[in-house]
């Protein structure tokens, strides 16, 4: 119905819009926190009122989601630092006389058409991804809330000026910018894919970060701070950032899982990181052509790729859940 | 394929409905007016006969303008076109008639003076032609494109126009085979409004071939349509050619098998496992003018100092062509023992087993060989290519894969890809390269002269790794002064041997041509230059 008026939901596809979508001003600012008043789950009397972060604590061990996302998580980043534990060979190894072949004894995956080891390219594979996310997540976190928390705590021209800066940068389409930005870059490594990420993912958290502190600052606790003479800097980082960055953390966990598949699409679209650098994105685009005669050296990577980013947005689900139980 | 076949007999019998039409494939006449499309890709320049010197604005070339000759679609032999006669007593001296009756699309005859001028527009300095070469013997030429400085004439003395229809060309030495190399593109007639009016020529190319240009748009498509008057023998029977532009051969074979495309003149190299499967004999795989190389930028210290030709040889030697041949082609290739092709015939100048060892497989002498020579310039060696056409990212990765096995090292080499045809032709003039680059060569001619002079002559037009060999360069001259053709290719033959010993350019394999077309087609042949004889398809 139209003309009814509908109860504000936040959308809980928050995942799904990624870096290029539009986040919802009014979705951040809906994430606000408050302290459960009782224990969700109702377990017993409570000695003393728990904080945010324990509760949070407390119902993330209980959920199943999070608990198989996390061990998936935890397996991929053992297996990024020490691919050898599991592939003991090397993903550069290619013997032309195998191409295409299926699985056999030692390399359960089979081979691509190159005739590399699919399993062992996989495995070396996860590195880059978790590499990229993780790093470029914690570049868009940080200069994201600084900037943002800056502005939305100082306001003003400056903070005017910020949200214009946003605006263009969430005007620019992501695989687009990706394209001209990086094909003049000749450095094959993850940092430019990193950089790019951080250029282009950064507004998002800023405006999170923004609205939360504005909420924050409102809060009776830090106008009683400041009537106590407390300055600017203890103002924000002693009661402000620690209840304005739950918000913040939530939207970069589930963004993580988006920014690996980013870079798997940069990569696939030849962008990101090139041969011999090992990446799902430049596998999965190897192996494409293939698809008819070989389709295993497509899945493989793509399978790798898709439990990767489903993990980590799983975990952001969790996580979130978890500290902001209005959501239930 | 049941539900196929079905499909096709319910429509047929719709058709019969409305109209008594031919149903029942193949045969026929073909619809004369029916246009069909064929994958493209954009050319590196604008469409001037003598400033286009690869294989997509060549094709182009050859459907808008016929040259004094014609090489035959199937056998490649050069046969008189618009020539009535090429008339020589001692090899040096030709006196040209041209055929009465040719005119351009845009009425104009095509005479004597069309030759002349069009060739020594081509010639000039200050024209920048980069097929300018080729007009090299003609007496006069080093007036009007001097090593440096600026041309003190403007028309190459040795072309005097001497009748409406007749024209006398003198060159510097003996060249016997110079008629020959006259169906070339470079050759072509041009017309005054080319000279008039050049900015609009180039939008809208007029020439005197079987199709005239409708409209271009870069990175698109081109569309080429039927000349209807056009006075030649080898009128066009189809209606028009769109060409359209691809930048993956994977997704022009996609396209082909959905039915958004008639005619596909390479072949995904993933696809060949299923090409006969997936077009029966709609799949042509014939032998053609084509050997791939590895071109060196000898422009460069690294590849020009002493020992580098053993790192060079130690490369080819380390790259194991037949299981690349197999296993990436498909057997579409041959593994290249000499720097020609099969296709000119031993008694033409191709020599298997030319190459000798120094095209065999042999990981440890190529180790040895490459440790010998210094080893690899920076340590790795990126070998350049363009990603869009020819499959060229399998086997450059195979190759590079080969190269490491043999090095025992897993980065020895990688593969650096460059996105369009067009950018990677500009980067190679540009002389942008730092390692090995993909050089493939298409044939102008069917002589063994043109495997080797315009690649590996001093300063030649498609020598794209500037390879200068003093040697090489005096027996090319040699063989093209000697009238006795079997003398004169086993000079040139001496010349590819110093080639071999230098290894100027590593040689990969011979190409097939292969071309898949949709069941609108018949009369589909690729001719010995691998280009769809696109006048000869009938639609329909």
């Amino acid at each position: 119905m139209p003309d009814q008026q509908q109860p504000y939901e936040p959308e809980r596809a928050v995942a799904g819009t990624g870096m290029g979508g539009q986040m919802d001003l009014g979705a951040s600012e809906a994430i606000t926190l408050e302290k459960a008043p009782e224990s969700p789950d109702g377990t017993g009397p409570q000695d003393r009122p728990r904080s945010l972060w324990s509760d949070a604590w407390h119902d993330l061990r209980r959920n199943p989601v999070f608990i198989i996302s996390a061990l998936v998580i935890l397996f991929l980043i053992v297996i990024s630092v020490w691919p050898s534990l599991i592939a003991s060979g090397s993903p550069l190894k290619c013997d032309l006389a195998k191409a295409q072949e299926g699985s056999q004894a030692g390399h359960p995956f089979g081979f691509n058409g190159q005739g590399c080891d699919v399993y062992t390219r996989t495995v070396h594979g996860a590195r880059t991804s978790v590499a990229v996310g993780v790093l470029a997540t914690l570049g868009v976190a940080v200069l994201g809330s600084v900037l943002g928390g800056l502005a939305g705590f100082f306001g003003g021209t400056g903070d005017a000026i910020l949200s214009r800066i946003t605006d263009v940068f969430f005007a620019i389409p992501v695989v687009l910018g990706g394209l001209v930005l990086l094909s003049v870059i000749t450095s094959n490594t993850v940092w430019p894919v990193i950089g790019f990420i951080v250029l282009l993912g950064w507004p998002q958290i800023s405006r999170i970060a923004r609205g939360s502190v504005i909420t924050a600052k409102q809060n009776d606790y830090v106008q009683a701070a400041r009537a106590l003479g407390a300055s600017n800097s203890r103002l924000l980082l002693r009661h402000i950032a620690p209840n304005a960055v739950a918000p913040v953390i939530v939207v970069a966990t589930i963004a993580l899982g988006t920014y690996i598949s980013l870079e798997a699409t940069l990569s696939f679209l030849g962008v990101g990181l090139k041969p011999p650098s090992v990446s799902w994105g430049i596998d999965i685009s190897a192996a494409a052509p293939y698809v008819r005669n070989a389709p295993h050296a497509l899945l493989w990577p793509s399978g790798a790729l898709a439990v990767t980013v489903l993990a980590f947005i799983m975990l952001g689900d969790a996580v979130r859940d978890a500290l902001d139980p209005k959501l239930r | 394929m049941r539900g196929v076949g079905h499909a096709k007999w319910a429509a047929c019998a719709a058709a019969a409905v409305l109209a008594a039409t031919a149903c029942g494939g193949g045969g026929g006449g073909g619809d004369a007016g029916a246009v069909l499309s064929s994958s493209w890709g954009d050319p590196q320049n604008p469409l001037e006969p003598a400033n286009t010197n690869e294989v997509q604005g060549g094709k182009v070339l050859d459907m808008i303008f016929r040259g004094l000759k014609k090489y035959d679609p199937k056998t490649g032999e050069a046969k008189d076109m618009l020539a009535e006669k090429i008339e020589t007593s001692d090899s040096q001296n030709f006196t040209v008639t041209v055929k009465d009756g040719w005119t351009f699309s845009n009425g104009e005859k095509v005479t004597a003076q069309s030759f002349v001028d069009a060739w020594n527009y081509g010639a000039g300095l200050k024209n920048n032609q980069r097929n300018a070469y080729f007009f090299a013997y003609i007496d006069g030429y080093d007036k009007v494109h001097p090593e440096s400085g600026e041309q003190s004439a403007d028309t190459l003395s040795g072309l005097k126009v001497t009748g409406p229809l007749t024209f006398t060309v003198k060159l510097s030495q003996k060249f016997s085979t110079f008629p020959d190399t006259l169906g070339y593109p470079a050759f072509a007639p041009l017309p005054r409004a080319f000279f008039d009016d050049h900015d609009a020529w180039l939008k809208k190319p007029i020439g005197n071939g079987p199709y005239m240009v409708d409209n271009y748009t870069r990175g698109s498509r081109m569309s080429l349509r039927k000349w209807e008057q056009y006075p030649g023998p080898d009128k066009a029977q189809n209606g028009g050619v769109d060409l359209k532009v691809y930048t993956d051969n994977n997704t022009a074979y996609t396209d082909l098998m959905a039915g958004n495309l008639d005619l596909v003149d390479d072949v995904p190299a993933a696809q060949l496992k299923n090409v006969k499967s997936d077009l029966g004999d709609r799949y042509i795989n014939t032998p053609a003018g084509i050997i791939q190389t590895l071109a060196f930028p000898f422009y460069d210290n690294d590849w020009s100092k002493p020992g580098s030709e053993k790192v060079r040889k130690g490369l080819s030697m380390a790259i194991d062509r037949k299981q690349i041949t197999d296993t990436i082609f498909q057997q579409t290739r041959t593994p290249a023992t000499d720097w020609t092709s099969p296709v000119l015939g031993e008694d033409g100048g191709y020599k298997a087993g030319l190459c000798g060892e120094a095209c065999e497989y042999k990981p440890d002498e190529a180790k040895q060989l490459i440790k010998d020579g210094g080893g690899l310039p920076g340590g790795q060696v990126k070998i350049t290519y363009n990603a869009d056409t020819g499959s060229h990212k399998q086997w450059v990765d195979a190759v590079c894969n080969s190269i490491n096995n043999a090095l025992d090292n897993d980065r020895a080499c990688v593969g650096n890809p460059v996105g369009t045809f067009a950018d990677f032709r500009n980067q190679i003039t540009d002389r942008k390269m730092s390692g090995p680059f993909r050089a493939g060569w298409q044939m102008d001619y069917p002589l063994i002269q043109n495997f080797l002079q315009p690649l590996y002559y001093t300063n030649a037009s498609s020598n794209d790794g500037k390879w200068s060999n003093e040697k090489f360069d005096d027996l090319v001259d040699r063989a093209n002064a000697e009238t006795d053709t079997a003398k004169a290719i086993g000079l040139f033959q001496q010349a590819e041997e110093v080639l071999r010993d230098e290894m100027g350019a590593i040689p990969l394999w011979y190409q097939n041509g292969s071309a898949g077309y949709s069941d609108r087609l018949s009369n589909v042949e690729l001719n010995p230059f691998s280009v769809p004889v696109y006048n000869e398809i009938k639609v329909g």
